[in-house]
């Protein structure tokens, strides 16, 4: 655990940057569900099984489908000329 | 402002903000070393005061239950505030036909998707239920058994396409679930003051420790969360779905909306 | 130990803050914008979950472990838990209020976002608004 713990702690740092980085929304939502999926292990290293179920859930599954959808929305309802 | 300007003075901000992060860092304790006397003293209590096995779940549901009640109500605001921006702009009606983008071609379900979300929803459903009526016993609870069943309803959508789904699913009932779940829970308060307890106080018979049916008044609770949370998480999935709809009538019908 | 083990989930967190603060600050999409406000969330899920970790100790579940073995904090983990599902509900509600914004302004991005007004005026009818009482 002593080595574990520390790189999974830098991955989440890494996935993070990734989400910010990753500037198109559409390939962002990827990153987003990594980033949840790397949390979700961090959280069970971390000896919170509770946590990590609820963020698997949320994180990598409900959430990244709200994002989806939300740029679906923004896609098919174009207001003006150019979307 | 400029993003120029932004960036600039976020990194004044920074500049000025990291010194007293790196001060607040050295004084927190070595990682790992210790943990606080609450936590501590709810881990050497509880099981043998409530007969509970998860700790979270004795917090949640019983020790800081006040706390959890306002979570309810957050959570309830907030996915009010949701279908009201939803539906105060389009209306309550519904399509059979959304998340299709015009003029892209729409493939065809296989039957093997078709079988396997038949398959593989009750068993999330299943799954579901059992995270959150053992609450009190394993990992789980009312919180995360809720994600999960609202994120299985969505096998319907994927198999039986998006007009299945909302023929499955009536968007009132989900209502119903929310608003009962909360109010479940804001009940579990009241009661037990009716019989001079105080409020939120476990009046019910505590059972057996490492027993489904243990925990008393936390099972109810659970349940309320349960309900809240599994209606809200449903009604946002089909309120968002239902926002991708086209504007236009749908020029061929009998088209899946897959 | 080592030092630097000790003090880097705390440094993490604060990465995770940072870096997220720097996204909101240059984003030139609401999605995107909304992406990294999770980010920032998730620093408090890590510091949280970092301060209730102790070494060597089991998760608060007494099922497999009689009562009394040493256990990580579980306030910390309770806190996290609510804090995750109320705050997917606060992210579908700004996303909500996004493409709302799309729909009425016609665009993402929140530099061409302008202040609403009633009736859906932009700021090209500011000048003349000044004269008249407020709507």
């Amino acid at each position: 655990m002593t080595v574990i713990l520390p790189l999974l702690f830098l991955f989440t740092a890494t996935s993070g940057t990734a989400v910010v980085l990753v500037r198109d929304p559409t390939r962002q939502v990827f990153a987003i569900a990594i980033n949840g999926l790397v949390l979700t292990i961090l959280f069970d290293a971390l000896q919170a099984p509770d946590v990590a179920l609820s963020e698997l859930a949320v994180g990598s599954a409900a959430v990244p489908l709200l994002f989806l959808v939300a740029l679906m929305a923004v896609r098919t309802q174009a207001p003006g000329e150019d979307a | 402002m400029s993003p120029r300007i932004r960036v600039a003075l976020l990194a004044l901000s920074a500049l000025i903000l990291l010194p007293c992060a790196a001060q607040v860092i050295a004084g927190l304790p070595a990682f790992g070393s210790t943990i606080a006397q609450y936590g501590a003293r709810i881990n050497a209590i509880t099981p043998e005061a409530r007969h509970v096995a998860n700790m979270v779940s004795a917090i949640n549901f019983d020790l800081r239950g006040l706390d959890t009640l306002g979570e309810e109500f957050m959570l309830l605001a907030a996915i009010t505030g949701t279908v009201v921006l939803l539906r105060g702009r389009r209306g309550e009606g519904m399509t059979g036909r959304a998340m299709h983008r015009p003029g892209r071609a729409v493939i065809p379900r296989s039957e093997a998707t078709v079988l396997a979300c038949r398959i593989a929803g009750p068993l999330t459903a299943v799954f579901g239920l059992y995270v959150v009526v053992h609450a009190t016993v394993t990992p789980g609870g009312g919180f995360q058994g809720g994600v999960i069943l609202a994120s299985g309803t969505l096998l319907i959508y994927l198999g039986e396409g998006y007009t299945g789904w909302r023929d499955a699913i009536r968007s009132h009932w989900l209502d119903v679930l929310e608003g009962g779940g909360a109010l479940l829970f804001a009940l579990c308060g009241l009661v037990p003051m009716l019989t001079g307890a105080a409020f939120m106080q476990n009046v019910l018979p505590l059972g057996t420790f490492r027993d489904l049916f243990s925990g008393g008044l936390m099972l109810v609770e659970n349940l309320g969360v349960a309900m809240a949370v599994t209606g809200g998480f449903t009604q946002l999935f089909l309120e968002f779905m239902e926002e991708t709809r086209e504007a236009e009538e749908p020029d061929e019908p009998g088209e899946e909306s897959a | 130990m080592s030092a630097v083990t000790n003090v880097l989930p705390y440094a993490v967190a604060a990465w995770l803050f940072g870096v997220g603060l720097y996204g909101i600050a240059t984003s030139r999409n609401f999605i995107h914008l909304v992406g990294c406000l999770g980010v920032c969330q998730s620093a408090t899920y890590v510091l949280l979950l970092g301060l209730g970790y102790r070494w060597g100790s089991i998760a608060p579940i007494f099922y497999d472990h009689p009562p009394g073995t040493p256990a990580v904090d579980p306030v910390m983990q309770a806190l996290v838990l609510t804090d995750i599902v109320v705050g997917a509900t606060l992210t579908a509600l700004l996303l909500v209020l996004t493409v709302q914004a799309y729909k009425r302004g016609g665009s993402l991005d929140p530099g061409k976002l302008r202040p609403m007004r009633a009736g859906g005026q932009t700021d090209r009818d500011r000048s003349s608004d000044r004269g008249r009482p407020a709507a």
